[in-house]
């Protein structure tokens, strides 16, 4: 492999991993807002239900 | 912890935009822009990768040791969450230095891989804080978990002034530093190009840095929310 090869491979994997991170968290994070949505939701709903 | 409100994200939003706009000036400063070394030639060129990244991983590092060191100290959550969401960026970038490191091992020292006090320190490293995010992942009870991994977290920073001595005080493969030397001033041992390509790729991933973690530390404060909704509910 030439000095540019070794280079893009460095760039390549670093560059790659972090998109794959950025873009896990991302989805990490969506999740959890749609759990705490749909528990806020049914939480109101059984106040509602009580009152 | 109370009830977390739908902030507007907006701060996280330019932070993300600086930052990918920093990134694609530091890509283009040390890719296209700075010389090629003279004795390396462009393999070089992974060193505006491989500073900044460890050193972003000794700051990620940093603040696992603050957050562990205030959570022990005022058992607040949130320094919790912050130690926890550090240490996993931390392990990335640590990972990231490591892998990066060995590229460029294999194409100047011609291997991928040598038992050196540096390496084999930071590698160390790597190891204490995946045992960190492990001990998080396993432990059930909650605080338990918390508490031992903050003593496990500012363990684990000491290993940082250790993997900087390294190269003094062993004679290792690993060259000291070359640039921030006490003898000589920044800009008189590295071509003004070179120095600039290396500041910006610092600044872009200390600009990322901060971004990941703020989404990581809201992904800790939802969690912990929706935790404490669940035992409501049980209760």
């Amino acid at each position: 492999m030439g000095a540019w090869g070794f280079v893009f491979l460095a760039y390549g994997i670093v560059w790659c991993a972090i998109l794959i991170y950025w873009l896990t968290l991302k989805r990490r994070l969506r999740r959890a807002e749609v759990e705490l949505a749909q528990l806020r939701t049914s939480e109101e709903s059984q106040t509602n239900a009580q009152t | 912890m109370g009830e977390i409100s739908n902030r507007p994200n907006k701060r996280k939003g330019y932070l993300g935009a600086a930052a990918l706009i920093i990134v694609l000036a530091g890509l283009y400063w040390g890719l296209l822009h700075a010389p090629p070394d003279a004795y390396q030639g462009e393999v070089q060129r992974i060193m505006y990768l491989h500073i900044p990244s460890i050193l972003t991983a000794y700051l990620s590092f940093f603040l696992v040791f603050v957050g562990s060191c205030l959570y022990l100290w005022k058992r607040e959550k949130r320094d919790d969450i912050l130690a926890y969401s550090a240490a996993e960026i931390g392990v990335l970038f640590t990972a990231l230095t490591i892998i990066e490191g060995s590229i460029w091992g294999r194409s100047t020292w011609g291997v991928w891989w040598t038992w050196d006090a540096r390496l084999t320190l930071t590698a160390i490293l790597l190891l204490i804080f995946a045992g960190y995010l492990m001990l998080r992942s396993l432990t059930e009870e909650d605080n338990r978990g918390a508490s031992s991994a903050a003593v496990l977290g500012i363990i684990g920073f000491l290993d940082i002034p250790l993997i900087h001595m390294s190269v003094y005080w062993w004679r290792t493969l690993h060259q000291p530093p070359s640039i921030l030397r006490p003898d000589k001033a920044p800009w008189d041992n590295i071509h003004p190009a070179m120095l600039t390509a290396l500041a910006i790729n610092f600044v872009a991933f200390v600009l990322l840095y901060f971004y990941l973690l703020s989404l990581r530390f809201r992904l800790g404060e939802l969690r912990e929310e929706i935790k404490a909704r669940w035992l409501n509910g049980e209760n």
